[in-house]
């Protein structure tokens, strides 16, 4: 029973997904779209679980004074603030002006812009270290990359033919490639959604 | 320089910069603005999810449901049975809390084990369908059509990208030819792909920048 | 002339007065009879029927294009097509379709508390009314007709026949993989150097740091992420490296809990599995990124594994990993992101090889097969790619009709 029934529950609902598909029939539908709704439900209450591990981790560390141990008093100062923040005044913490939109506003929203625009830094080394064309394929990397890069800029003379070349590149051969790494994708997730619904891969789920 | 009177502005600029911090190395200032950023967006997702999911949809649609259920017995209609279908959801969500209980924390896995499937037989269709069928309808290109030389790269590309992609034959003699060409082809991909996204992140640094320098300080804009 | 003949034509003359007078004062209708001249022919042939491949809330109607549609008169300008629950009753506007169009679909609601809402199995009558500029003319009721759903989607029979098609050839090379046959596969770079990582962090007595990625887990890369976990888990039980799985998603940290569990029970090493580290962190991206960075900059881990979905992060993540020294093997079916990865990773699993991983670091038989399989997938392809460009080019539109699919 604890080994089985999961298993028999993967095989019949991925089997219902796959057959959903081809029956256009109002039931199908129906049960189809209840199915993505529990998933979201699920989802739901799985952060119940995801507040306890944060929670749990973040005071185990306190207690055992692991080195650092006051930045995770810092992390549950900050969740639990804004929990209360959130849940004190009901839906209405939702309405734009209410102290929980505030703290995502002036805590969440700058800190969020600022990780993402490390990525011009990040972006300068990777690309310092990619481009040294040291072999072929380093080199057709970084002659396509400046190619695109610069499509925007005014070259002069030289825009109409970057552009053009920028346009041959982007519709053609990478589109080409683009096509392939799909199909490629495309056919290793059928075949892992296979192994899946036939219980032929199991290792993601638990024994005793 | 006019810097902001406002106290939320001075906070999102201090944190910008201790995140900023980091491109130094690591450092007090930085593990601070990360433990909050943490802690808050931890805290933010969930009283979202919880006003616009837990209550909007399961508490809401179950108590409906209840209610039709109630009025109108089994004669509903299937859509009203949308409703109470939630009570199964809910009974599916519930059964993962069963985790944090040792001794019965296995029923969790019939909630897990729902997903897994739900997803594959999903994702089984999804991808055969648009990674499958609708790229072999949209490579089957004319040879003889005005683009003919665009459409031939773009059959040899792909031919050779599914080539590079085999895995039951070693990359060796002229198979192995036409899967380094077929590399080549995915190189041009990455640099194109590099490449385009590396104005957008300018973009983002710019964006930073005008927050700290115009907002903030008021020193431009 | 005698006395009767003058009566008469006094009579005569009376009867011719009233008439001109009635003329006069009561013209007949012009605007009318011009009108009635300047009608539309009506739509004829009004068939209604059940729309195919549909869920049982929607009926086809189709008619006849009246004869002053594009001729004739020419001043037919829109079709009105009206829906009654009996040839008698009240007709209703269900919708319009401009001049030279001959079909409508009455499209309903499945709800039953839409305002739209078109139960199937309950008769209903339509009538076609061509529309001109103030004239319109109405075609006769048409047969009954009610919608029903299908039980298969006949527009979707390609797709039928890719899963059947695909499906054969896994099995069929998963059975001869049972067999015992010998299932050759050619070596990966990435996926011979896992080995290798995890014996560096046995050495270094430092951990290894694994991220599932930004999916959640009804993401197929997701759970081809979880199927290489177990493997890359039950090689550090053995080796008893310590491993780290800070979790983007709850019901992930609950799969990738079971499987770190079952690999290290796999292993023969349940005592030192510890749950605390496979552990929630955020569900927000970059605070994760900030999170996994803080984790990679202090715990230094030797080996970081970063397989499944990744978005605009994993530079981030990867560029940190190369700055604290770990060695790092990288793995996404975002293509978007592979630049990145190769840039700054030392080996990486490029799209369909991240669903390879699986069978690979395993060398189990069936999972072999169905690579098998997915190679023969990838030569149906490439053949119908050779024999489409054939088709394509010489005008052959039924090979491209073998592929497309009504959704």
């Amino acid at each position: 029973m604890r080994r089985v029934m999961p298993f028999t529950i993967v095989t019949v609902t991925g089997l219902f997904m796959l057959v959903q598909y081809f029956i256009p029939r109002e039931e199908f539908e129906w049960l189809y779209e209840w199915t993505l709704d529990w998933i979201i439900v699920i989802g739901c209450f799985a952060m119940l679980l995801g507040l306890w591990s944060m929670t749990y981790v973040s005071v185990s560390k306190v207690r055992r004074k692991i080195p650092g141990w006051g930045y995770n008093v810092i992390t549950l100062a900050g969740l639990f603030f804004v929990l209360i923040v959130g849940f004190v005044p009901g839906q209405a913490s939702l309405v734009r002006g209410s102290a929980f939109m505030h703290l995502f506003e002036y805590i969440y929203i700058p800190v969020q812009a600022s990780m993402f625009s490390l990525l011009a830094f990040y972006i300068a080394s990777a690309a310092y270290r990619a481009f040294r064309a040291r072999t072929i394929l380093a080199t057709i990397l970084l002659v396509s990359a400046i190619i695109i890069m610069l499509r925007l800029v005014p070259l002069g003379p030289l825009s109409a033919v970057n552009q053009w070349l920028a346009n041959f590149i982007l519709t053609v051969p990478n589109m080409a490639a683009k096509r392939a790494f799909w199909i490629g994708v495309g056919l290793g997730a059928t075949a892992t959604a296979l192994k899946i619904m036939l219980g032929i891969e199991r290792t993601y789920m638990g024994r005793d | 320089m006019h810097p902001s009177p406002d106290i939320g502005i001075w906070i999102g600029a201090l944190l910008t910069l201790g995140i900023f911090s980091f491109l130094y190395g690591d450092n007090p200032y930085y593990k601070f603005c990360e433990a909050l950023f943490v802690g808050v967006s931890a805290g933010h997702w969930f009283v979202t999810l919880f006003w616009t999911v837990f209550v909007a949809k399961l508490i809401r649609n179950v108590g409906i449901g209840l209610n039709t259920f109630i009025t109108e017995g089994f004669s509903a209609g299937l859509s009203d049975y949308l409703h109470w279908s939630y009570i199964f959801g809910g009974v599916l969500g519930f059964l993962m809390l069963l985790r944090l209980f040792p001794k019965i924390g296995w029923i969790s896995r019939w909630s897990l084990a729902f997903v897994v499937g739900t997803t594959s037989g999903y994702f089984f269709i999804n991808y055969l369908v648009s990674n499958g069928l609708r790229q072999i309808e949209k490579s089957i290109l004319s040879l003889g059509a005005e683009f003919w030389f665009g459409n031939l790269i773009l059959v040899v590309g792909t031919f050779c990208g599914l080539i590079y992609f085999f895995f039951s034959k070693e990359h060796k003699g002229a198979f192995g030819g036409l899967a380094r060409v077929g590399i080549w082809f995915l190189m041009i991909t990455f640099g194109a792909s590099f490449g385009y996204t590396v104005m957008s992140r300018m973009s983002l640094l710019i964006g930073r920048m005008d927050y700290l320098f115009g907002t903030w300080l008021g020193m431009i804009g | 002339m005698d006395r009767y003949s003058v009566k008469m034509r006094k009579l005569q003359a009376f009867v011719f007065f009233l008439l001109f007078s009635s003329i006069v004062i009561f013209p007949p209708d012009k605007a009318f009879a011009q009108e009635e001249a300047e009608m539309p022919a009506s739509p004829t042939q009004v068939e209604a029927s059940d729309t195919p491949n549909d869920n049982g809330h929607s009926i086809t109607v189709k008619w006849k294009l009246s004869a002053d549609d594009g001729a004739g008169k020419n001043n037919v300008v829109v079709y009105e097509v009206l829906r009654s629950d009996s040839p008698e009753g009240e007709f209703e506007l269900r919708g319009m379709v401009p001049a030279g169009e001959s079909v409508f679909e009455d499209q309903g609601a499945k709800d039953k508390q839409s305002p739209n809402y078109l139960p199937s199995h309950k008769q209903f009558y339509y009538k076609v009314r061509a529309k001109g500029d103030g004239i319109q003319s109405e075609s006769l009721v048409s047969a009954p007709a009610y919608a029903y759903g299908q039980w298969f989607h006949t527009g979707k029979f390609p797709v039928f026949v890719a899963v059947i098609a695909f499906s054969a050839f896994a099995l069929a090379f998963i059975n001869l993989a049972r067999k015992g046959k010998e299932l050759y596969v050619r070596p990966l770079a990435g996926i011979e150097a896992v080995d290798e990582a995890i014996g560096r962090a046995t050495e270094m007595g430092k951990p290894i740091l694994y991220i599932i990625g930004l999916g959640s887990a009804d993401m197929i890369a997701t759970i081809a992420s979880f199927t290489i976990l177990s493997r890359v888990a039950k090689k550090t039980a053995e080796y008893q490296t310590p491993i780290l799985i800070p979790c983007y998603d709850a019901v992930v940290m609950a799969v990738a809990q079971e499987t770190v569990k079952a690999a290290y029970m796999e292993a023969g090493r349940p005592d030192i599995y510890k749950e605390e580290n496979i552990f929630f962190l955020t569900s927000m991206q970059f605070a994760y990124v900030a999170g996994v960075n803080g984790i990679m900059l202090r715990e230094r881990p030797a080996t970081n594994f970063y397989l499944g979905k990744f978005y605009a992060e994993s530079l981030i993540l990867a560029e940190t990993g190369s700055v604290a020294g770990s060695i790092q093997i990288s793995g996404t079916d975002e293509i978007a992101q592979i630049p990145f990865f190769v840039a700054a990773t030392d080996y990486t699993l490029i799209g369909e090889e991240l669903y390879a991983a699986s069978a690979y670091l395993g060398r189990e038989p069936v999972l072999l097969g169905t690579l098998k399989g997915q190679d023969w997938g990838k030569a149906v392809v490439i053949i119908s790619l050779i024999l489409g460009a054939i088709a394509a080019s010489l005008h052959f539109q039924f090979f491209l009709d073998l592929f497309r699919v009504q959704l």
